[in-house]
């Protein structure tokens, strides 16, 4: 068993898509029916192991995904995505596992963007 | 990469390749000093002290010092100078935000604000960000804006380790006077700094002790109080951190290397290394 997909609900599919693609630089995989009667749009960003599956919540409207980004640099890229229109709620902060900033996407869900830090490195 | 840089804001930024220099210089701001390899003297008042690539120097506006670099392979130093405006506004936003730290930093007014001019740990979030602005401006970064966003954290990871390693260890010391907690740390900082620059030496505990104007029982308890280790074993740990940068940046056999960073016998320096940080040096050198 391993992870394959994961979720990034939006109510506006076509407004999700733009915000991962033209500002997050993800691509469009594939499209695939995660449900008998629902399409939905398939993203990457380099690794090809994980996907991101962009899915109208439904009946469940209040479902939001925590997913996590992994950055090299995280006050470059918060930078940059700033520049871009991105709305952070959380500015880049100090966390045990490295520097982290958040934001939510167009469908509310929450976005970490993070660089991880070897602390054990001297 | 060598390149001096003034942002609007005058913030400066120094990168720098030197194998020779002295040096008399008055430092007219605040400033954060790096060697990233190599190492540089620097002379203040009566102090020595050399910055190798695991710690960094700062020096308050208006400071008086030397450098000298005498090196057979370059030293590549790197400093930032901060606009005194610029960091007065920086320690207004941190008292209010977190105002339990720098208690004790310039309480009286702005123009007071000092930090002690000591040796500090170059590891964790201050490194990762200075070699992500170094890495920036190296490949031609021109953006202030992101420019200041690396200064203002790099700020930020400063004042921490100062948290640390100056109001917490004066904390940790077993006096009650608040004064008598500050100078002691003061003189341990001295030993401190004198471990750190003259590791490669054999340092007898009287000529430590002299140096730092504490008795022998006085360092030896108050030391370990502040690190957690006895002069000898924080000798010890610099001595193998040395070390290790050596078998990474450098082609010396282990026999060099231990009598470089001041070992006398390669069997002791070979078992420390492997219980400190599981690894044999050979095998270190292979994949660092």
């Amino acid at each position: 068993m391993r992870l394959r997909y994961t979720t990034a609900f939006a109510d506006d599919i076509e407004k999700q898509i733009s915000f991962y693609t033209e500002k997050l630089g993800f691509k469009v995989a594939d499209k695939k029916f995660l449900y008998n009667d629902s399409e939905c749009p398939v993203l990457y960003t380099s690794s090809l192991d994980l996907f991101l599956i962009v899915a109208n919540p439904g009946e469940n409207s209040n479902s939001a995904s925590y997913i996590i980004l992994n950055t090299y640099d995280c006050l470059n890229d918060y930078h940059t995505l700033k520049l871009a229109g991105v709305c952070f709620n959380k500015e880049p902060q100090y966390l045990p596992m490295g520097l982290a900033a958040e934001f939510f996407d167009p469908g509310n869900n929450r976005v970490l963007l993070l660089e991880e830090r070897n602390y054990n490195k001297s | 990469m060598d390149y001096f840089k003034t942002l609007r804001n005058n913030n400066k930024i120094c990168s720098r390749t030197i194998s020779e220099d002295h040096s008399r210089l008055f430092c007219s701001d605040f400033s954060i000093r790096f060697v990233l390899s190599g190492s540089e003297a620097y002379n203040l008042g009566r102090r020595n002290l050399s910055i190798y690539p695991d710690s960094f120097i700062v020096l308050n506006k208006g400071a008086q010092y030397s450098t000298n670099v005498v090196s057979d392979i370059p030293v590549q130093s790197f400093s930032i100078n901060f606009d005194q405006k610029y960091v007065d506004d920086f320690v207004d936003g941190w008292r209010i935000d977190d105002n339990k730290l720098l208690s004790d930093v310039g309480s009286e007014s702005k123009q007071s604000f000092e930090f002690k001019e000591t040796i500090y740990p170059f590891q964790g979030d201050i490194m990762y960000n200075i070699f992500h602005l170094k890495n920036q401006l190296d490949n031609g970064l021109k953006d202030e804006m992101l420019i200041n966003e690396y200064l203002h954290h790099c700020l930020i990871n400063y004042f921490r380790i100062y948290d640390e390693e100056i109001l917490m260890k004066a904390e940790k010391l077993n006096f009650l006077s608040p004064i008598t907690k500050t100078e002691i740390l003061r003189r341990l900082n001295l030993a401190k700094e004198y471990l750190c620059s003259n590791y490669n030496q054999n340092i007898s505990l009287d000529e430590l002790a002299k140096y730092s104007g504490l008795s022998i029982t006085h360092l030896l308890r108050t030391f370990k109080q502040a690190f957690n280790l006895s002069p000898h074993q924080y000798l010890t740990a610099i001595r193998l951190r040395r070390a290790r940068l050596l078998l990474k940046s450098t082609d010396y056999s282990i026999n060099e290397v231990v009598s470089l960073v001041g070992f006398e016998c390669p069997s002791s320096f070979i078992r420390l290394f492997r219980t400190n940080y599981n690894i044999t040096p050979l095998k270190y050198r292979q994949i660092a």
